[in-house]
């Protein structure tokens, strides 16, 4: 007993000391991001477990580092891509921010697609200095935080294309809205619709943004009283579309955004309904299409899968790699932020309009969106190329 | 005000076999089983992944009920094995757990909401009526036929059979059941087996309605508890209405814009404040008889 009672002070101290000295030789290893020498480390907090499931993200970035690697790398230096998950929690994502900013040092986070990164971890990025490209930005703190600028439209973004594409292409003046609403989307969504009304001086004949879970039926039977045209919608593909063929709304064009358009929901629309899908790059069901040609290969490849998000992941590693090949000098974490702060937009043939990052206090670069509709179980490209809205 | 009524109407079918599957499940093997419709769900998803692989609908439904019975068995084994002097809160807590592990086994071999949307089969999608804007179909009366037959058959049971009588006995007085020589381990494991292929069955036919995807279908639990709350996880008659009283409410409150933002939140309040009103003399007396 008494010799236990001794021991904890030194046990104490022990663990102080090495502590200490953890920290000291993490501040040597770089965990500023000041390393000049050996790989260049890059951070990634993806959704590999959880609700939102993007495992082939940090796949296709690595695929395209190694190939840069394969290639001699930057200055001589090799990419080395640190991928973490944190399954839609919180918590997790704070602790991936915490290893791979401050221990491991990053000098950068390329490709996250996780759900809940930018709005927990946006304001330790500010502090640490440090930019973020997402392959997939979900959350609106994604958009309007000053070093965040993701490779995607956004929600938001695509809603205002997506409305433009029913009212302008689709000519319909009934345009109407049922929506689920993520906590804290409300303003975004507001701002979306704003953007449309100003545009195109129309106004939605329908709006209900609480379509949650449940029996779709009573939000259908609205949207026929209402006169609808065209619904734009972006929840549940399966449920919908059945009680919607069961109430006769054959001649309804419906609109669904990018979450939507995965191969399983394809086959989920019964034959004679009208449903197109906005997209956030060119539609990856169409390798021809320009941009699909390199990504595809490189998927393949790899045995990677071919989703849209691959797409974004490919996009977020190719600027990345852009913008380090233009850098002169060092690249740390403080040079790359420069560079991004600094750079000029690059054109990117896999979505609607030019990325930049820039110096900006938020940042939605890329906008516009190609639309796909569904024919016999699969989504057939439409050909008026991308809606980018005002833009003729 | 009246098509929002019969929409609703149509989805309280489905609500109120899912509560009857609670009520049975309590009155039977007194287990709050949170698991149901999880374990519902794998059977569900066993079935269209079957016949997606081009198996026929029989054959597949066969199996997928299997499934469904058989984890459900397990489960009812586990809990009279480990916890059958447990009380009812701990019996609950367990099924949680069970829950988790199946929502997430269910996740990862069926995919989440987008990449896991599966179409199930939909023999009833015809329409029998319309009633103003609304085009009732098949699957609504099946659905409402369903939850009657069970309500009735289950009372008709329980009441004038053999192997009601040893049911009442097994959830009420297990011990005292034994004692006088029902066999009880083997009665509740079977009760636990049919009630997984009922949950299955009941599952498939709300799926092209109410889900699509593991998730959805396996987190239908919670109005599913919530009907069996209106029947005091005890009256199956109580619990019948209470479905169809929660599919009304939901389609009202999608009708009415003020208060559509809170949906899937007013059914709840509703439900809540009946269920007040019921206990408020049984508060009352239970204040005086301490």
């Amino acid at each position: 007993m008494k010799r236990s009672l001794v021991r904890r002070p030194a046990a104490a101290v022990l663990a102080l000391a090495f502590t200490l000295a953890a920290t000291a030789c993490a501040a040597d290893d770089g965990s500023d991001g000041g390393s000049t020498k050996g790989a260049i480390k890059v951070g990634s907090i993806n959704g590999i477990t959880g609700l939102f499931q993007t495992p082939e993200v940090p796949q296709a970035v690595k695929a395209v580092f190694d190939e840069v690697n394969a290639a001699g790398g930057i200055n001589g230096r090799k990419l080395e891509l640190i991928s973490k998950d944190d399954a839609m929690n919180p918590q997790r994502s704070t602790e991936n921010e915490v290893e791979l900013v401050q221990s491991k040092g990053v000098v950068a986070l390329v490709g996250s697609s996780s759900a809940v990164d930018c709005g927990v971890n946006r304001a330790a990025y500010k502090t640490a200095k440090i930019v973020s490209i997402p392959a997939v930005g979900v959350d609106p703190a994604c958009f309007n935080s000053p070093d965040i600028a993701p490779v995607n439209p956004g929600p938001f973004k695509l809603l205002t294309a997506m409305l433009y594409y029913a009212s302008e292409t689709l000519h319909h003046d009934k345009v109407c809205l049922y929506y689920t609403t993520l906590p804290g989307s409300g303003g975004g969504i507001s701002d979306a619709i704003k953007e449309w009304e100003t545009l195109t001086g129309k106004q939605l004949a329908a709006k209900d943004t609480a379509v949650g879970e449940g029996d779709p039926t009573p939000h259908l039977i609205a949207a026929k009283q209402a006169g609808c045209q065209a619904v734009l919608y972006n929840a549940q593909v399966g449920p919908w579309f059945a009680q919607a063929q069961t109430q006769g709304m054959q001649n309804v064009d419906f609109i669904m955004g990018a979450n939507s358009y995965t191969d399983a929901n394809a086959k989920l629309v019964p034959s004679g309904m009208r449903a197109y899908v906005g997209t956030e790059w060119q539609p990856y069901t169409d390798t021809t299409l320009p941009g699909n040609g390199r990504w595809a290969e490189l998927m393949d490849k790899r045995g990677i899968q071919r989703t849209a998000f691959s797409q974004g992941a490919v996009m977020a590693a190719d600027v990345f790699v852009q913008v380090l090949k233009g850098m002169k000098g060092d690249i740390t974490r403080k040079t790359v932020t420069e560079a991004f702060k600094k750079m000029s937009p690059i054109e990117y043939p896999m979505v609607g309009s030019p990325w930049v990052f820039g110096p900006g206090d938020k940042h939605n670069p890329v906008q516009g969106s190609r639309f796909v509709k569904a024919v016999d179980g699969k989504w057939q490209v439409l050909p008026e190329g991308f809606i980018v809205p005002g833009k003729k | 005000m009246l098509n929002s009524v019969i929409a609703g109407l149509s989805s309280g079918g489905g609500y109120a076999l899912l509560g009857l599957c609670v009520v049975l499940t309590y009155r039977l093997v007194a287990v709050v089983n949170f698991a149901m419709a999880a374990v519902g769900a794998m059977g569900a998803f066993t079935m269209v992944s079957l016949t997606d692989d081009g198996l026929n609908v029989w054959p597949a439904l066969f199996l997928g009920v299997a499934v469904s019975a058989a984890l459900s068995g397990v489960l009812g084994a586990l809990l009279i094995r480990w916890f059958g002097e447990h009380n009812e809160r701990t019996k609950a807590a367990v099924t949680v757990a069970v829950y988790v592990a199946v929502m997430a086994v269910g996740l990862r071999l069926f995919g989440a909401t987008s990449t896991g949307a599966r179409r199930f089969p939909a023999p009833f999608d015809g329409a029998v009526f319309r009633i103003g804007d609304v085009v009732v179909s098949w699957a609504v009366v099946v659905s409402l036929a369903f939850a009657v037959a069970i309500t009735v058959g289950v009372e008709v049971m329980l009441r004038r059979t053999l192997v009601g009588l040893r049911l009442q006995a097994l959830s009420e007085r297990p011990g005292t059941a034994q004692v006088v020589g029902i066999s009880a381990p083997r009665l509740a494991t079977a009760v636990w087996v049919a009630i997984g292929a009922l949950t299955a069955l009941v599952i498939i036919l709300v799926a092209p309605r109410l889900g699509g995807d593991f998730s959805t279908l396996g987190k239908l639990i919670v109005t599913a508890l919530a009907v069996a709350m209106v029947g005091g996880f005890r009256n199956l008659p109580l619990t019948l209405g209470g479905g169809l009283l929660l599919g009304c409410l939901e389609g009202v409150s999608a009708s009415l814009s003020e208060v559509r933002e809170y949906r899937g939140v007013i059914p709840f309040l509703v439900i809540l404040v009946l269920l007040w009103w019921r206990s408020r003399h049984e508060v009352w007396d239970t204040a005086h008889s301490r």
